[in-house]
C-alpha cells in the first residue's frame, strides 16, 4: 500500500489537498481536504444588505459575477422583491458569457494537458494534423499553415530549454495515449481558445462595465441605463457588439470545443468507466424568464442513485424542496462541534486539530441534501435536464452519445456519462446549450426594449424585524446558494454554500464520503510519484476552493508538492 | 488600447492582501491620468487577466509579494525576475495568476514589452477588512514608485489640486 499526498503549496495559505491510498495499482481509500478557513461570511455581519454583493464578489477572483448575482438574488428573495425583465435578461447574458469563458478556460488551459502530451506533439505531421482536423469539423482555422506555426512554436520553446507555461506537466507519462497529430491539434486549439475566452469575457465587460469585478448590479435590478440613441448607455451599437461576440464564441464551442472533446474522449474510452463516485445529482434552475423567477430556461432538480427516472424538479426561486433539505455537517471539519445545521443557522467557529484520517481533516463543511452527499456541476445539470426532457439538452446529449458510440464501438449511454470523462463532455455540451440560450435571451432583451420597456430597477424596502432569504445560481461549477438573515435592515447572518463545497466535502456524521473522495476510488495509478490519473479525476470537477488570496511569489517557492509515502 | 495599464491585485477581504486595491484608490484620489493610461482594481483574477494584459502597452502592477523583508517593505521587480521560476502544477483555476498569464501571452507573441511589479511584503493575510499599520505606512512609497514609473514611460500622472479623499468603500463602518 502506498499513500500519495497531492498538496499544492502555491500561496501563503494552502488550498485543496488530496490523499489517496493505492493498493495493487488503484485507489482504495481517499480524502479531500480544504486547507484554508472559509470564515469570510463573518465580514458581512452588520452590513447593509444592499452592499453585500460588492463584498461577495470578492470571495473569489474567478467567480466574481457568480457571487455577485447570487447575493442580490438572496436579498431580493428575503424581502420578496421582483426585478424588471430587462434586469433579468441582462443578468442572464452576463452569467452565460462568464460561464462560457470559464468552461473554455477550464478545458483547454486547466485540464486538457492532463490528457494531451506536449512532447508528443513535436512528432506530429502538420499536414496530417490539418487533414484530421478538417475531417472532424468545418472550423475554418485548421490549416496546414496554422498547425505548422504551432509546431514551430513548440519546437522553439523546447529548444530554449525553458518550457514556460508548459513546465511541470507529466510529459511522457504512460497514461498519455493520444497520437502525435491529436496532441498537436489540441495544442493548436489551446492557443486559439485563448482568443475565444477573451471574447466571452469582453461581453461581461460591456454589460458589467468592468471585469473581473462588475459594477452594474443592484438589489432590485441592474444599473445599465437603457437608451438606444445615447452613447453613454446600453444602446444598439453595444447590443450588436454583444451579439457578434456571442456568435463567435458559440461557433468556437460548436466547431472546436465539442469536436475536440469527442475526439479526445473516444481515444480514452477507459475513462468513461472511472470516476463516477457519488451518483446523486443536484442542479438549480437558472436563466429566469419572468420578474418573479417562476419560469426558467435551465431546469433544476435532483436525481438519486444515478437513476434518471428518480428526477424531482426544483422549479422556482425560493423553492421549498431545496430550502428545506440543505444542511451542512461539520463532523469531520475543523469547526467546533459535530452537528449538522441549516445554512440560516450556520456558524463558522474554527477548531483546528491537524489532519486526522478518522477524525477532522478539512476546513470544508459537508453539505448534504436530505442527508445525502450530492454531486453538482455541468454533469448534474445535463442529467437533470435530460431526465426532464429539456429539449436543447436532449438534442445535444443524444448527438454526443451517438458520436461517441460510433467512434468507440461501445454503446455509450447515460450511465457512461457518469464518469471522469463524462464530466468534461457534459461541460462542453452545457457550454453549447447556454450559448444557444444566450442568443435567445439577447433576442428577448432587444424585443422587450423595442416594446418600449426601459425599466431596470425596483427600489428595495427593508421592513423592521427579521427576514430570511436565499438565492441560487447554476454556476459554472454547479449549484451555488447564498443564505441571508436580515434584521432591521442589517445583515444578521450570511452563509454561502458553494459548488466546490458540495463536491470536495469530507465525510459526514454518518461516515459517508464526499463526491471527490468517492470518484477517486478504483482510479488506476500507474506511477505513484506522478499521480496523473488522480489529477484527471479531481480536475474533471473543475475545483475552485481557496479562492481568496493573490500574493505574488517571485522567489520561486511555487511548487505543487506530491509526496508518495 | 491604453499605452500603460496600472492595476492592483489582491483581495480586500483578506487584510493586507487588499493592498493592491487600496493603492489604486489612493492613486485615483491623488492624481489625474492621461487618456491613454488606464487604472484598474483587478481583484484576484485567473486567466481573465489576459483580457486586461493583451490590450495594453506597458504594465504597472501593485500587489503583495512573498519575499524576504519586514512587513511593509516595498520591492520592485521587472519581467525577467517574475518569470525566472516556472509556474506550479495546475490544480485550480486560480493557479494561472500573473506569471502564467504573462507566459501565455508570450506564447502568443503578445507580451507587453515593459512590466513593473511594485510589491509590498504583507504582515497579515487573514480574514478581515483593513490593512495592518506597517503595510498602510508603505502605501505612499508604493504610490510614489508607480508615479515615477509613469514618468519614466513618458505618460506622467498629474497631481490633483486639491486632492480628493480616497474611496476605500470596503473600510467604511457598516
Amino acid at each position: 500500500m502506498a499513500r500519495i499526498v497531492v498538496d499544492p503549496v502555491t500561496r501563503i495559505e494552502g488550498h485543496l489537498r488530496i490523499d489517496v491510498e493505492v493498493t495493487g495499482g488503484s485507489v482504495q481509500k481517499s480524502w479531500a481536504s480544504g486547507q484554508m478557513w472559509r470564515g469570510i461570511e463573518v465580514i458581512l455581519q452588520g452590513r447593509d444588505p444592499r452592499d453585500a454583493w460588492l463584498f461577495t464578489q470578492r470571495f473569489c477572483g474567478v467567480c466574481t459575477t457568480v457571487h455577485a448575482i447570487t447575493s442580490v438574488r438572496a436579498v431580493e428573495n428575503a424581502i420578496g422583491l421582483e426585478v424588471p425583465l430587462n434586469a433579468q435578461y441582462i443578468r442572464n447574458l452576463i452569467l452565460i458569457a462568464h460561464a462560457m469563458h470559464d468552461h473554455i478556460v477550464h478545458f483547454y488551459h486547466l485540464s486538457a494537458l492532463d490528457w494531451v502530451d506536449i512532447t508528443s506533439a513535436l512528432q506530429a505531421d502538420p499536414v496530417a494534423t490539418s487533414r484530421l482536423a478538417e475531417s472532424l469539423s468545418p472550423w475554418p482555422y485548421n490549416s496546414v499553415q496554422s498547425m505548422r506555426a504551432t509546431k514551430a512554436k513548440l519546437e522553439s520553446i523546447v529548444a530554449s530549454g525553458q518550457l514556460g507555461i508548459f513546465a511541470n506537466g507529466y510529459w511522457g507519462h504512460p497514461a498519455m495515449k493520444l497520437p502525435p497529430e491529436v496532441n498537436l491539434l489540441a495544442v493548436n486549439h489551446y492557443l486559439q481558445a485563448l482568443d475565444y475566452q477573451r471574447k466571452a469575457n469582453q461581453i461581461v465587460t460591456i454589460l458589467g462595465s468592468k471585469t473581473p469585478n462588475i459594477q452594474n448590479l443592484a438589489v432590485g435590478g441592474v444599473a445599465n441605463a437603457i437608451n438606444l440613441d445615447n452613447q453613454a448607455t446600453l444602446n444598439m451599437t453595444k447590443l450588436y457588439q454583444i451579439k457578434d461576440l456571442f456568435d463567435e464564441v458559440l461557433a468556437f464551442v460548436q466547431q472546436v470545443y465539442i469536436p475536440d472533446i469527442l475526439a479526445v474522449g473516444s481515444l480514452y474510452p477507459d475513462w468513461l468507466g472511472y470516476g463516477a463516485g457519488v451518483k446523486n445529482y443536484l442542479a438549480v434552475p437558472d436563466l429566469p424568464l419572468d420578474t418573479a423567477g417562476t419560469q426558467f430556461d435551465l431546469p433544476g432538480g435532483t436525481i438519486m442513485n444515478g437513476d434518471v427516472s428518480s428526477v424531482k424538479p426544483i422549479s422556482r426561486f425560493g423553492d421549498e424542496y431545496f430550502r428545506d433539505n440543505v444542511e451542512e455537517s461539520i463532523a469531520h471539519s475543523w469547526y467546533d462541534g459535530s452537528d449538522s445545521r441549516h445554512p440560516y443557522d450556520g456558524e463558522t467557529v474554527p477548531n483546528y486539530t491537524d489532519f486526522q484520517d478518522d477524525g477532522k481533516y478539512s476546513w470544508v463543511k459537508s453539505p448534504r441534501f436530505a442527508g445525502e452527499p450530492m454531486q453538482v456541476g455541468p454533469l448534474s445539470q445535463i442529467l437533470v435536464g435530460y431526465a426532464q426532457g429539456h429539449e436543447l439538452t436532449v438534442k445535444w446529449v443524444d448527438t454526443a452519445l451517438s458520436e461517441l458510440s460510433s467512434r468507440t464501438g461501445v454503446n455509450v449511454g447515460v450511465g457512461h456519462v457518469q464518469s471522469t470523462l463524462g464530466r468534461h463532455a457534459a461541460r462542453a455540451l452545457r457550454c453549447a446549450i447556454i450559448g444557444d440560450l444566450a442568443l435567445k435571451h439577447w433576442g428577448l432583451l432587444v424585443e422587450n426594449i423595442g416594446s418600449g420597456d426601459t425599466d431596470i430597477f425596483n427600489a428595495p424596502v427593508f421592513p423592521r424585524g427579521e427576514q430570511r432569504g436565499f438565492g441560487y445560481h447554476e454556476a459554472p461549477r454547479g449549484a451555488l446558494s447564498h443564505w441571508v438573515v436580515i434584521e432591521n435592515g442589517k445583515i444578521k447572518n450570511y452563509q454561502a454554500v458553494v459548488p466546490t463545497t458540495w463536491n470536495a466535502s469530507p465525510r459526514d456524521a454518518a461516515g459517508q464520503i464526499g463526491p471527490y473522495e468517492a470518484s477517486l476510488l478504483g482510479n488506476p495509478v500507474a506511477d505513484p510519484e506522478r499521480p496523473l490519473e488522480v489529477l484527471r479525476t479531481v480536475h474533471s470537477f473543475d475545483p475552485c476552493l481557496a479562492c481568496a488570496i493573490h500574493t505574488l511569489d517571485v522567489e520561486g517557492n511555487e511548487i505543487a508538492k506530491v509526496r508518495a509515502l | 488600447m491604453p499605452a500603460v495599464t496600472v492595476f492592483g491585485l489582491g483581495n480586500i477581504l483578506m487584510a493586507d492582501d487588499g493592498l493592491g486595491s487600496y493603492v489604486i484608490k489612493v492613486l485615483e484620489a491623488l492624481y489625474e491620468f492621461p487618456p491613454d493610461v488606464e487604472v484598474l482594481d483587478a481583484g484576484t483574477p485567473g486567466l481573465e487577466l489576459s483580457t486586461i494584459l493583451e490590450d495594453s502597452g506597458a504594465l504597472i502592477i501593485v500587489d503583495t509579494v512573498r519575499a524576504d523583508g519586514d512587513p511593509g517593505t516595498v520591492k520592485t521587480y521587472r519581467r525577467e525576475e517574475i518569470l525566472r521560476h516556472p509556474p506550479a502544477q495546475r490544480i485550480t483555476p486560480h493557479d494561472p495568476g500573473l506569471k502564467e498569464t504573462l507566459l501565455v501571452l508570450e506564447l502568443q507573441g503578445e507580451t507587453p514589452p515593459e512590466v513593473l511589479v511594485v510589491g509590498v511584503v504583507p504582515g497579515s493575510v487573514d480574514y478581515g477588512v483593513g490593512l495592518t499599520d506597517s503595510v498602510r505606512d508603505a502605501v505612499p512609497d508604493a504610490v510614489a514608485a508607480i508615479v515615477e514609473e509613469l514618468e519614466r514611460l513618458g505618460h506622467p500622472a498629474l497631481a490633483r489640486d486639491p486632492p480628493l479623499a480616497p474611496d476605500i468603500w470596503w473600510e467604511r463602518e457598516p
